[in-house]
C-alpha cells in the first residue's frame, strides 16, 4: 500500500513536470526572441501558405471520369458545397516564425478567390471575397476548371513600440511612408505587410443534364415548311439562349405559331441543387398537346436519375394517356415539323446545339418527311378505333460531353381533321 | 495514512490543474486568432510548392510611392519568374526535375485598408498585359497596401519513374502606402421647428471620385420646410462645386419659416475619411459665399429667430473640415415668412 501511493505520488510529479515543462520552454523560448529584438532582422516579403478541402467526403477519387491523376486536382461534383481551409504562419499569435523578435501588428486580411479557366486557357475571377476567416464554404456550379486561391497578409513589425501605435492622420498629407517607424518609438526597426498566397486546381464535374428545346409547327397550304424549319430552329437558338433554357413565356397567346416541349433544370430556386437531388421541369405550351388542340401552358416538376458511382444524371420524360405530358396531336392531312435543340450549364448555358429528334414506330422504324415535312394521312388517334393503325413515338435524346442525358418519348397522335382544333394558326 | 491520502489527493489536483492550465493556454491561444477556427492543417505545405519572388513597380519603372491619392489611377507591373517561358529549376536549394508550365498564371491585386482590415479586388476593363493591373485607390486611409498575388500551375517528375506530378508556385508581395484625402466632407443640416415641420438637406458627390479636380456634388432638399404642400418631394441642386462656396440659388430652393420659430438644428453627413469636429460649424449667417458671417451663435442646436436681428439675406449654413484640411461651406437660402 506504501509503495502505491509512492508511486502515484511520483507518477503525479512527473505529469505536473511534463504539462509545465512545454509552457514553461515556450516562455524561455519567447524571452530569448525578445532579447535578440536587439539586432536587425530583415522582414521577408511572404511566406508559405497551406490549402486544401476540409470536408472531403464527396471530393471525387483521382482519376474520377478519367480525369489525369497526375495533375493534383481535387476532382469535385458541381452544386455541393466544400469547406476549404488553409494555414500560414501570418495567422500564428505571435510572428517568431515570420522573423525573430518581430510581432504582428495587425490581424491578418484573408481573402478568397474563385477564378475559372476560360477557352483560351485564361484564369478569370468568378467570386472574390474578403472573408478574413481560414476556412470557407466553395460552392461552385458550374462545371469546369477552377483554381481556388488564397490570399493572405498582415502587417508584421520589427519596431518595439509598432503595436496598437495610432497613425497621426497620415492620409491628412504626411508625406512620410509608413513603412518607417516614427522617431522616438521604442526600438528602431520597420513595419511592413508580408503576404502568403496558395492555389488549388479543381476540376469540376457536370452533374446537370441538359436542357431540351423541342418545337412542332403545323403548315398549311403553300408554306415553304423547309424554310420555316430553319427559321423556326433559329428562333429557338436565340431564345433558349436569352431565356437560359427557361420558357420564353408563360403565356398561351405566344404559342399560336408553334408548341413546344421545354424540358430545363427549373426555376432559379430549383437550380443548382445537390447533384442527387437535382430535378428538372417540364412544360409544354401550345394546341398540339391535348387532342381538342386547345392552347395551354402547363407545367411540373419531376424528378432526374442519378448514377451512384460517377453522379452522372438522366432526365427521362415518357409522355402516355395517363401521364401529365399525354403526347402530341397533329391532324391528319396537315403537314408539320418540328425542332429539338439543347444547352448546357458546361457553358453557362452560352450556346445551343442540336440534339437526335425521330418520328418512330412502336418497333422503332423511323417515320421520315414526306418531301420537307412530316405529313399523315390515316388517323390513329382515338386508339382504340385505329387499333389497326400503327403507334407512332416522337423521341429525343440529348447528351452533353460530360454524359448526363435527357431524353423524351411521348406517343404521337394522329387525329382526324374533323377534331376541333380551338387554336392554331393553321385553323 | 490521512496525511499521505491528502497527499495524493492534492498531486493529483496538481496534475488536474497543470491540464487546465495548458488547456487554458489552448483556448487562449484559440482566442487570439479567431481565424483559425475549424481549420486543421498546417501552415507550411508538406509537398513541393515553390515560393518565389515578387516585385511591384510603376509602368515607369520606378518604385510605388509611399503616399498616393485617393481617385488617382496607378498602372502596377508584377515582375516575377510566373511570367517566364520556364517554372524555376530548384526550390529551397533543392532542384526540381524536369518542371514545366502546365496552365497560365493567375493574378490578383488587392488594395488593404489596414484601419478597416479591408480589401477591394483590383480589376480593369482596359486591356493590359496580364502583369499589369491599373489600381485606384477610392478611399482615404493613413495605413494602407497593394498586394499582389500570383499562381500557376506546374509539373515536374515524380519519384517513380514515368509519372509526373502538379504543384503551383506562388508568388505574392505588398507594398505599403497611405492614401491622401482630396475629397471635402459631404454635410448638411435637419432643420425643425415648433409645429413638427422639418426640412432637410444633404449633399452626395456626383459623379463619385471624380477626378481631375474640382469635385462635383449635389445638394438635396425635402421636407415640408422646402415645400409645404409637398414634404416628400425632394428638390436636386446639381453639380455644385464640392467645396468652400457651395450656394443653393434662392430660385431653386429654400428653407421657409416664420418669424417667430425656434429652430432645432443638426448636422447630417460625413467625410469620406475622418471629419474635424472641432472645425465643424453651422447656423445663420448674412449672405452666402466667402467666409460665412454668422448672425445667430454658432453651433446652437436651437435658435430662436426673434431673438436674432434678421439680415437682408439670411442663409443656413454649414462649414465642416476634415482632418486632412479639406472644407466643405454650404449656404442654403432661409426664407422668413
Amino acid at each position: 500500500m506504501k509503495l502505491g501511493y509512492k508511486f502515484w505520488l511520483i507518477v503525479a510529479a512527473f505529469m505536473v513536470c511534463g504539462t509545465v515543462g512545454p509552457v514553461m520552454a515556450q516562455g524561455t523560448e519567447a524571452a530569448a526572441d525578445a532579447t535578440a529584438g536587439t539586432e536587425a532582422v530583415e522582414i521577408p516579403e511572404s511566406t508559405d501558405m497551406t490549402l486544401g478541402a476540409k470536408d472531403d467526403k464527396y471530393v471525387m477519387p483521382e482519376g474520377f471520369r478519367g480525369k489525369n491523376t497526375e495533375e493534383g486536382d481535387l476532382q469535385w461534383l458541381e452544386d455541393v458545397g466544400y469547406l476549404m481551409q488553409e494555414n500560414s504562419d501570418l495567422y500564428n499569435v505571435d510572428a517568431a516564425a515570420i522573423a525573430e523578435a518581430s510581432k504582428f501588428t495587425s490581424e491578418p486580411n484573408i481573402n478568397w478567390e474563385v477564378k475559372k479557366e476560360d477557352s483560351e486557357g485564361n484564369l478569370v475571377t468568378e467570386t472574390s471575397d474578403n472573408t478574413n476567416k481560414a476556412t470557407n464554404d466553395s460552392n461552385i456550379t458550374d462545371p469546369g476548371y477552377y483554381q481556388v486561391h488564397n490570399g493572405g497578409a498582415r502587417q508584421v513589425s520589427t519596431a518595439g513600440g509598432a503595436e496598437g501605435e495610432e497613425t497621426p492622420d497620415a492620409a491628412g498629407g504626411a508625406e512620410t511612408s509608413t513603412t518607417e517607424t516614427a522617431e522616438g518609438a521604442e526600438g528602431e526597426g520597420e513595419t511592413k505587410t508580408v503576404t502568403a498566397q496558395q492555389r488549388i486546381g479543381i476540376e469540376v464535374h457536370d452533374c446537370t443534364s441538359p436542357d431540351v428545346w423541342v418545337a412542332f409547327q403545323e403548315g398549311a397550304g403553300s408554306i415553304d415548311m423547309a424554310k420555316s424549319e430553319e427559321e423556326l430552329k433559329a428562333n429557338m437558338v436565340s431564345k433558349i439562349i436569352e431565356n437560359l433554357g427557361k420558357p420564353f413565356s408563360t403565356d398561351v397567346k405566344d404559342y399560336e405559331e408553334a408548341s413546344y416541349v421545354f424540358l430545363e433544370e427549373g426555376r432559379d430556386e430549383e437550380r443548382n441543387s445537390i447533384p442527387w437531388e437535382k430535378t428538372a421541369r417540364l412544360s409544354i405550351a401550345g394546341t398540339l398537346f391535348n387532342e381538342r388542340g386547345a392552347p395551354k401552358f402547363e407545367t411540373g416538376k419531376l424528378g432526374s436519375k442519378i448514377d451512384q458511382a460517377d453522379y452522372r444524371n438522366h432526365v427521362n420524360v415518357v409522355g402516355g394517356e395517363d401521364k401529365s405530358l399525354k403526347g402530341v396531336y397533329v391532324r391528319r392531312n396537315v403537314p408539320f415539323i418540328f425542332a429539338a435543340i439543347s444547352t448546357d450549364n458546361g457553358n453557362k448555358r452560352a450556346t445551343a446545339g442540336e440534339v437526335t429528334a425521330k418520328i418512330e414506330t412502336a418497333d422503332g422504324e423511323e417515320v421520315m418527311k414526306d418531301g420537307a415535312s412530316y405529313m399523315f394521312r390515316v388517323p390513329n388517334y382515338p386508339r382504340e378505333q385505329y387499333q389497326d393503325q400503327p403507334e407512332y413515338f416522337f423521341t429525343t435524346v440529348a447528351n452533353d460531353k460530360d454524359g448526363n442525358v435527357t431524353t423524351i418519348r411521348m406517343p404521337l397522335y394522329v387525329v382526324d381533321t374533323s377534331a376541333a382544333f380551338e387554336g392554331g394558326k393553321n385553323q | 495514512m490521512k496525511f499521505k491520502r491528502s497527499l495524493l489527493l492534492a498531486a493529483i489536483i496538481a496534475v488536474l490543474s497543470g491540464s487546465t492550465a495548458v488547456s487554458a493556454q489552448e483556448t487562449t491561444a484559440s482566442t487570439e486568432t479567431p481565424w483559425l477556427e475549424g481549420v486543421t492543417i498546417g501552415p507550411k505545405p508538406t509537398e513541393l510548392s515553390p515560393v518565389v519572388p515578387m516585385k511591384i513597380y510603376l509602368e515607369n519603372g520606378e518604385a510605388i510611392p509611399a503616399t498616393l491619392t485617393e481617385d488617382i489611377p496607378i498602372t502596377l507591373i508584377a515582375d516575377t519568374v510566373l511570367f517566364d517561358e520556364n517554372p524555376p529549376t530548384h526550390a529551397n536549394g533543392v532542384e526540381i526535375p524536369n518542371p514545366q508550365w502546365s496552365r497560365k498564371p493567375a493574378i490578383s491585386w488587392f488594395f488593404i485598408d489596414w484601419e478597416k482590415n479591408k480589401n477591394t479586388a483590383a480589376s480593369t476593363t482596359v486591356d493590359l498585359a496580364v502583369n499589369q493591373m491599373i489600381v485606384t485607390p477610392l478611399n482615404p486611409t493613413g495605413k494602407g497596401a497593394i498586394s499582389c498575388h500570383a499562381g500557376r500551375k506546374m509539373r515536374y517528375d515524380s519519384t517513380e519513374p514515368g509519372k509526373t506530378r502538379g504543384t503551383f508556385v506562388n508568388s505574392s508581395v505588398a507594398r505599403d502606402v497611405q492614401v491622401l484625402d482630396i475629397t471635402p466632407p459631404l454635410c448638411g443640416l435637419e432643420i425643425s421647428v415648433q409645429d413638427g415641420k422639418s426640412g432637410i438637406f444633404w449633399v452626395k458627390e456626383n459623379p463619385p471620385d471624380k477626378y481631375p479636380l474640382p469635385k462635383l456634388a449635389d445638394v438635396h432638399l425635402s421636407g415640408a420646410l422646402v415645400v409645404e404642400s409637398e414634404p416628400d418631394k425632394v428638390i436636386t441642386v446639381s453639380a455644385l462645386e464640392l467645396g468652400q462656396s457651395m450656394v443653393v440659388p434662392a430660385e431653386q430652393a429654400a428653407i421657409t419659416v416664420a418669424a417667430d420659430a425656434i429652430l432645432s438644428i443638426k448636422v447630417n453627413g460625413e467625410d469620406n475619411y475622418k471629419l474635424d469636429n472641432g472645425k465643424l460649424k453651422y447656423g445663420i449667417c448674412n449672405g452666402a459665399g466667402g467666409e460665412p458671417v454668422p448672425v445667430s451663435e454658432v453651433n446652437m442646436p436651437e435658435i430662436k429667430l426673434a431673438d436674432l436681428k434678421i439680415p437682408e439675406s439670411p442663409y443656413l449654413y454649414i462649414d465642416a473640415s476634415d482632418v486632412s484640411g479639406n472644407r466643405q461651406v454650404l449656404y442654403v437660402p432661409l426664407k422668413i415668412k
